[in-house]
C-alpha cells in the first residue's frame, strides 16, 4: 500500500474528530466514519475539495431500526472513504451536499426513493425517479425493513 | 418522417416559463435506448434547453429482494442485472461477499476471473461500436461489428458454457477452469479481434459519415466529467485516466500490466477511438493472463454464513466503475446488499451533454454513454410555441438524423 493512501486515511481520520465525528474502521484502504449530520456539508468539502476525493461513487441507504443511516462513498485512487449520517426515523430529513458534489444529485433522489430521507437543497427532491407513480403515500418506502415485499407488490399492482 | 399527428392546447400548460421552448417527451419506449427510460426534452427551436430524467421502468427490487436470500444465490440474482456486462455484476458481488470474509481466494481462479472480465469488455465495447455506427447512420459498420461480436460470444460459451449469463464467479473463487488446451484458440481469436478494432480504427478516422456525426458532438470537459462523478471510458475520452482496474487492482489486474487509454477531446469520436483501444489492451490482458496463470486450485469451499460486517468494493466493469456495498448479520442472508451501475453514474453527465445539441444529435449522444436501460420505441414531441404535439419512433428520429447531416442521401 502506497504511503499516500496512508496518509490520505490519517488526515481524513483527523478532520473527522475535529467536526466531532467518529472512526468506525479504518484498514490501508478503506475508511468509515460516523459524523453528525450538521457537519455534513463540511466534511464532505473537506474531503472532497482538501484531500481530492472529488469522486462520489454512490450512496447507500440503511435501515437500523428507529434510524436511517446514509453513507457516501468517495473513492480516489485505492481509497475508498465512507462518510456515514444517521437520521431518526421520524425527522428523514439531511441536507443535500448537491452543492459541493453536482453528480449527487440522482443518488440522492434514490436513496429518498428508498428509503423516505429528505434531502434539503436538492432540486429534484419533488420527483420520483426509481418508484413508479402508483407507490401509494402511505405504504411506507420499500427498502425500509418493516415494508414487506408482499404489500409493495399488492400496492402496484403485480400480485400474483 | 410524420408530421404533426395532433393538436392539444393544454400540452405543457404548466410550462409557462418556457413559453419560447418546446417540451419533447424521450421515452420511455424507445430503441435509442436499450432498456426503458424517460427524458422530456425542452427545445428552444431545435436546441436542447433542459433535460429531466425518469428512470425505474424496469426497476425490480433485486436489492429488496437480496435481503430474503441466501449469500449464494444471490450471486445468481445480481448476475441477473445486465445481460451485457452479467459477469462484471457477479465479480463486484462476490468480491464484496469475500471482503468481508478472510479467505484467501485461489490465484489461479484470480487470473480466470480477469480472463472472462476482459473477454465481456471486448464484448460490451464491440457491441457499442455497432449500436453507435447504427445509429451514426452507418449500417456497415453495425453489421461488421456485430459479426466479430460473435467471435467473442463464442469464445465465452466456450470457456463458461453460457454466451450471455456466465455463471462462472462464486464465492471465493469461480466455477469452470480454463483447460490449457483451449488458451490457443483464445489467444488466436482475441488477437484477431485485436487486428479487427485496428481496422475499425482506420475507418472511424476516414469515414465521412461517422466523422461528421461523432466529431465535436457531445463534448465533455474533465472538469465537468470530475464534478458530475462519471465513470469509465467516457471520463477517459476526456481525459481524466480513473480506471479501476489501475487505480484500486482487483482480481489478477495487479499483477497483469495495463495500459489506461485516454483521449483528450471527449467527443463521441474520441469515445470510439477509446473502446476500441481497450479492446486491443483487452486482448493484450488476456494474452498476458493466459501465459501467466499459475496452477493450483480454482475454488474454496466456504460455510453458508458470512461475518458480522460491512464491505463497499467497486471494479471496472465495460461501461465503468460498477460499485457493490454489503452488510452481514452474520447469518446466511445478507442484511443489505446495494449496488450502483455505471449508468446511473453516468446519467447526470448525459443530461448535461445534450443540452445545446439538437433532435438529431439525441440517439447518438445517449448512446455514446452507452446506456443499459431497456428498448423503448416511442418518442412524443410537444411545440409550446404551436401547442402542437406528435410522435416519432425511434427510427423517424435516427432518419431525422441522417437526413438533417446528410440532406442529399437517400434514406
Amino acid at each position: 500500500m502506497t504511503s499516500q493512501s496512508d496518509d490520505l486515511i490519517r488526515n481524513i481520520e483527523g478532520t473527522v474528530k475535529g467536526l466531532g465525528g467518529e472512526v468506525q474502521s479504518s484498514t490501508k484502504d478503506a475508511i468509515t466514519v460516523k459524523l453528525p449530520v450538521e457537519r455534513l456539508i463540511e466534511a464532505v468539502r473537506a474531503v472532497t475539495e482538501r484531500y481530492g476525493l472529488s469522486h462520489l461513487s454512490t450512496m447507500t441507504g440503511l435501515d437500523s431500526g428507529d434510524n436511517v443511516e446514509v453513507l457516501y462513498h468517495f473513492w480516489k485512487g485505492d481509497v475508498i472513504a465512507s462518510l456515514r449520517i444517521s437520521v431518526p426515523k421520524s425527522i428523514t430529513h439531511a441536507p443535500s451536499i448537491v452543492e459541493a458534489v453536482p453528480g449527487a444529485i440522482l443518488y440522492e433522489m434514490e436513496v429518498h426513493d428508498m428509503f423516505g430521507v429528505v434531502f434539503d437543497g436538492n432540486p429534484w427532491m419533488d420527483r420520483k425517479l426509481l418508484l413508479p407513480d402508483n407507490y401509494p403515500s402511505d405504504l411506507p418506502p420499500p427498502l425500509l425493513k418493516g415494508t414487506k415485499s408482499s404489500d409493495i407488490r399488492k400496492a402496484v399492482g403485480v400480485e400474483r | 418522417m410524420t408530421e404533426p399527428k395532433e393538436t392539444r392546447k393544454e400540452a405543457g400548460a404548466g410550462l409557462i416559463q418556457y413559453s419560447t421552448e418546446n417540451l419533447v417527451p424521450f421515452g420511455p419506449i424507445h430503441p435509442a435506448l436499450k432498456e426503458p427510460e424517460y427524458f422530456k426534452l425542452y427545445l428552444r427551436g431545435e436546441t436542447i434547453v433542459d433535460v429531466i430524467p425518469r428512470i425505474g421502468y424496469v426497476h425490480r427490487g433485486l436489492e429488496k429482494a437480496a435481503e430474503q436470500r441466501r449469500w449464494t444465490q444471490n450471486t445468481y440474482m445480481f448476475e441477473r442485472t445486465c445481460g451485457i456486462c452479467s459477469f462484471a455484476h457477479s465479480l463486484a458481488y462476490v468480491q464484496a461477499v469475500e471482503g468481508l470474509t478472510s479467505y484467501e481466494i485461489p490465484q489461479r481462479a484470480l487470473y480466470i476471473r480477469l480472463i472472462v472480465a476482459e473477454l465481456e469488455r471486448i464484448h460490451s465495447h464491440l457491441l457499442w461500436v455497432g449500436l453507435l455506427g447504427h445509429w451514426a447512420g452507418f449500417d456497415t459498420l453495425f453489421m461488421w461489428v456485430w459479426r466479430d461480436r460473435e467471435i467473442v460470444l463464442d469464445l465465452v460459451e466456450a470457456v463458461a458454457g453460457n454466451r450471455v449469463h456466465k455463471s462462472l464467479a462464486t464465492i471465493a473463487g469461480v466455477k469452470k477452469d480454463i483447460p490449457d488446451n483451449m488458451k490457443g484458440k483464445i489467444l488466436e481469436r482475441t488477437k484477431h479481434l485485436a487486428d479487427r478494432a485496428y481496422f475499425y480504427k482506420g475507418i472511424v478516422d476516414t469515414e465521412t459519415t461517422l466523422l461528421a456525426r461523432t466529431r465535436k458532438v457531445g463534448i465533455l470537459k474533465a472538469e465537468t466529467a470530475q464534478k458530475l462523478c462519471a465513470v469509465g471510458p467516457l471520463v477517459r475520452a476526456a481525459g481524466l485516466a480513473r480506471d479501476v482496474r489501475a487505480d484500486d487492482p482487483y482480481a489478477a489486474y495487479g499483477d497483469v500490466p495495463i495500459d489506461v487509454v485516454t483521449r483528450g477531446d471527449g467527443d463521441v469520436f474520441s469515445l470510439l477511438h477509446v473502446r476500441l483501444d481497450e479492446i486491443v489492451t483487452a486482448a493484450n490482458c488476456i494474452d498476458y493472463a493466459l501465459a501467466h496463470m499459475p496452477s493450483g486450485p480454482i475454488r474454496l469451499k466456504i460455510p453458508p454464513n458470512i461475518p458480522v460486517g460491512e464491505y463497499a468494493t467497486h471494479i471496472e466493469a465495460p461501461r465503468g466503475e460498477l460499485f457493490y456495498f454489503v452488510k452481514s448479520n452474520g447469518t446466511a442472508i445478507p442484511e443489505r446488499v446495494k449496488a450502483r451501475t455505471p449508468t446511473l453514474a453516468n446519467l447526470p453527465t448525459a443530461l448535461e451533454l445534450l443540452k445545446g445539441h439538437t433532435m438529431a444529435d439525441v440517439p447518438v449522444v445517449l448512446t455514446a454513454i452507452d446506456p443499459c436501460f431497456g428498448c423503448m420505441d416511442r418518442l412524443s414531441f410537444v411545440d409550446l410555441d404551436t401547442r402542437n404535439q406528435w410522435s416519432w419512433t425511434g427510427e423517424e428520429l435516427r432518419q431525422y438524423g441522417i437526413k438533417r447531416y446528410f440532406p442529399e442521401r437517400k434514406t
